[in-house]
This record gives C-alpha cells, sequence and structure tokens, in this order.
C-alpha cells in the first residue's frame, strides 16, 4: 500500500507517534492520525467500501484510534492495531446499519440542511421541531456540533460523553432526521 | 466535518493516555468479582458444613478451577485488545485451554471406568442432578459483569471469541466459589461437570458477546 512513495509513514514512524500519542503530544497525534488517513481510506476501499462510505468508516476509525490509544501496547505492531480496529468498525457499522435501508454518508444530509436553510423561512426552528422527535442524546449532539458548530472535542468536553459518542449520536441523528424530513414532505 | 477538521478537532484535545489502565480493571473486576460470588454462595446456600475437615478437597477443586481460569484469563487479556482477521493465531490462543478441558474430560471418563459399576452411577451424578453445571455460570456471574465493564474500556475487535473468553473465566471464578459449597468429591463429577459448567458461561459468553462487548 506504501507503493514506493516517500510521503507514506511507514510502521517505524508510526508507531513512534502513537508513542507520542499516548504521552499527550498533540503534534505527534496529529502527524499519527494524518499518516493513517490515507492507509485507512485505502483499507475501505479496497474492502469494496463505496468512497463516501469509506471516508466515514475513517472517521470513524481515528476517533476509535484516538479513544483507545491507551490500550495500544508498544510491544504491538502498530498497524496491526489499527487494521484490527478498521476492521471491527466495519463490522460494527454493518450491525448497527445492515444491508438494507439507505445508507447515505453525513455529508448529504449535512446538504439537505443547508439546502432547507436557503429555502425555508425559520429554517433552524423547522429542524429544531424535528429536532424534539429524536432520542436525547442525538438531538443534543446535533444541536452542539451542526448548530452551535462547536467541534467534537468541544461538545464532548461539554456532554461529558466520548468524541465517539457524539460522533456517532450525529450520525444516527441525521440518519433519523433525514427519515423524519421525508416523511413529511411526503404527507404534505 | 472533513476528516481534516476531525485530525485537527482529536489532535487539540489530547492528553495523556498511557497504556496501563486495562490491566487495572481487569485486576479489579477479577478479585471483586471472586468476593462479591463468596458473599452471594454464602448467603443463598452457605459453604458446606464440613468446610474445615474437606478443606484439602475444597482445595484441589478450588485449584481445578483456578488452572481452567488462568488458561482463560491469558486469552480474555489478548482479546481485550485489537486482534485482526488471523484464523492461525486465534487457533494457537485457544488451543491450550482446549486441550485442558478435554484432558479433564478423559481424567473424568478414565476414572469412571476404573470403578466398580456399582460406584459408578453415585460417581458421575453426585447427589441427583449436577445442578453445579447452572450454579457455577450463576456464581461467575458478578465477575462477568466487572469484566464487561472492564472491557468495555478496552477495545474487543473479535467479539464473540471475547465473549467466549471472559465466559470461561469467569466460569473459572464461579466454580472456584462454588467449591465452598459442593459436596461431591469423587473426581469424575468434579473433572466432568465443572468443566461443563464452565463452558457453558463459555457459551453463553460468546452469545451475549457481540451485544454486551460493542464499543
Amino acid at each position: 500500500m506504501a507503493g514506493g512513495l516517500g510521503l507514506v509513514a511507514d510502521e517505524a514512524q508510526l508507531h513512534s507517534w502513537m508513542l507520542g500519542a499516548q504521552a499527550g503530544d498533540p503534534v505527534a497525534t496529529r502527524q499519527l492520525l494524518d499518516g493513517l488517513a490515507p492507509r485507512l481510506r485505502a483499507f475501505f476501499r479496497n474492502k469494496g467500501a463505496r468512497p463516501e462510505d469509506a471516508e466515514d468508516l475513517v472517521q470513524e476509525t481515528l476517533i476509535a484510534i484516538y479513544t483507545k490509544r491507551s490500550m495500544f501496547d508498544p510491544e504491538q505492531r502498530l498497524l496491526a492495531w489499527v487494521y484490527a480496529i478498521a476492521r471491527y468498525r466495519m463490522i460494527d457499522r454493518w450491525r448497527r446499519i445492515g444491508n438494507r435501508g439507505l445508507d447515505l454518508p453525513i455529508e448529504d444530509f449535512e446538504h439537505a440542511l443547508a439546502a432547507e436553510e436557503t429555502e425555508a423561512g425559520d429554517p433552524k426552528s423547522d429542524v429544531a421541531k424535528l429536532l424534539q422527535d429524536l432520542p436525547e442524546k442525538q438531538r443534543v449532539a446535533i444541536e452542539l456540533v451542526k448548530l452551535k458548530e462547536l467541534s467534537i472535542a468541544e461538545a464532548a468536553a461539554q456532554t461529558g460523553w466520548s468524541p465517539s459518542d457524539i460522533k456517532i449520536s450525529i450520525h444516527r441523528g441525521l440518519k433519523a432526521l433525514m427519515r423524519l424530513v421525508g416523511s413529511t414532505a411526503k404527507g404534505a | 466535518m472533513t476528516t481534516d477538521e476531525l485530525i485537527a478537532a482529536l489532535a487539540r484535545s489530547s492528553d495523556k493516555a498511557g497504556p496501563k489502565r486495562l490491566y487495572r480493571r481487569i485486576e479489579i473486576a477479577l478479585v471483586l468479582g471472586f468476593l462479591v460470588g463468596l458473599v452471594l454462595l454464602k448467603v443463598t446456600m452457605g459453604f458446606r458444613p464440613d468446610i474445615g475437615v474437606a478443606a484439602p478437597m475444597v482445595a484441589l477443586k478450588a485449584g481445578f478451577s483456578a488452572l481452567i481460569a488462568t488458561f482463560a484469563g491469558g486469552l480474555a487479556l489478548r482479546l481485550a485488545r485489537p486482534l485482526g482477521d488471523r484464523g492461525q493465531l486465534i487457533v494457537r490462543l485457544w488451543l491450550p485451554l482446549i486441550i485442558l478441558a478435554l484432558a479433564a474430560l478423559a481424567i473424568g471418563a478414565v476414572t469412571l471406568l476404573t470403578m466398580a459399576p456399582g460406584e459408578r452411577f453415585a460417581a458421575f451424578m453426585g447427589n441427583g442432578f449436577p445442578w453445579c453445571i447452572f450454579l457455577i455460570p450463576l456464581f461467575g456471574l458478578p465477575t462477568a459483569l466487572l469484566l464487561v465493564w472492564a472491557l468495555r474500556e478496552a477495545a474487543p475487535t473479535r467479539l464473540t471469541l471475547a465473549g467466549a473468553a471472559v465466559g470461561a473465566l469467569s466460569g473459572g471464578m464461579g466454580a472456584m466459589v462454588y467449591a465452598m459449597f459442593c459436596s461431591v468429591d469423587s473426581v469424575t463429577f468434579v473433572t466432568i461437570w465443572y468443566v461443563v459448567g464452565i463452558g457453558l458461561a463459555a457459551a453463553l459468553g460468546a452469545i451475549l458477546g457481540t451485544r454486551l462487548l460493542r464499543w
């Protein structure tokens, strides 16, 4: 996968960045995640995920790597550890979503929400009405990150939930929201 | 949110996260789970009345259970951390535990065959039905719940296998607890039914693993 590109970080380099990330070094954390993102993208595409799904999976895996970094044993090979998590995130996604039903990437919902904002008179209150129908966790996560435009980390700090919790709640919430929008549109 | 933004946000909020926490939680789970199991047994069924005189037999049965728990524990520790799709490694990890269980069953069978035919049934069945196959998982339940708590913090990626390992470990701990009550000291009974009880706990763990250990 490294394909001879000098730019792609190798096992030893990634491993040392992981140790940095465990020590709480933000620069090493950034380098680690930046170094892993293209590898993960290639991994998920190789496994047959659509490009937009692959990007979601890349993000979920990066969050998992970040939140579970304390579980990495420095004696282990880093890439084996990373790919085991990537594989798990993919299987977990199948379990969550199943093979049936629509599986649209998160960006589509963002576009849908953005489109509503330009078309409707007072979009935020429309969205707010629909948001009331969501489970509390999903509603709060969407409000904080998508409407108040906090970062995932800020939302996590504010709610006390883990960043991956927030991300997943947003994902599920937006999906549910999309269904609600669809059903009200049909009803009208 | 683009992946770059996500990475930037994660890196900004990074803090220290050393690699030792998993072991602490598992230690807590094992010690606390065993103690809660003991208290549960004492309160509900009580220890066997002759526990003082029978101490050597109790120790032998608890030791046999502890041996299985040790093997299962090594497995659970490995499966608590990310493990990929490596069939050979997984077989190699499980092999010791499976050999141990088969050896115990074989010892039970051989011991049974060396007995006089008239004594066999009592040695095999104990005092009626071997309820220990259900009681062993039951008294392992506190350990199992605490281990689930420990493993959710970890990052198991093979949930069915991790669940089975947690079940076997909890079953082993449950058998250690149960040995304080169990008044049947026949080798056949212990090697066969204790292993069946622990195996039942492992099977339950495998079934519930994907549900309970998701993260």
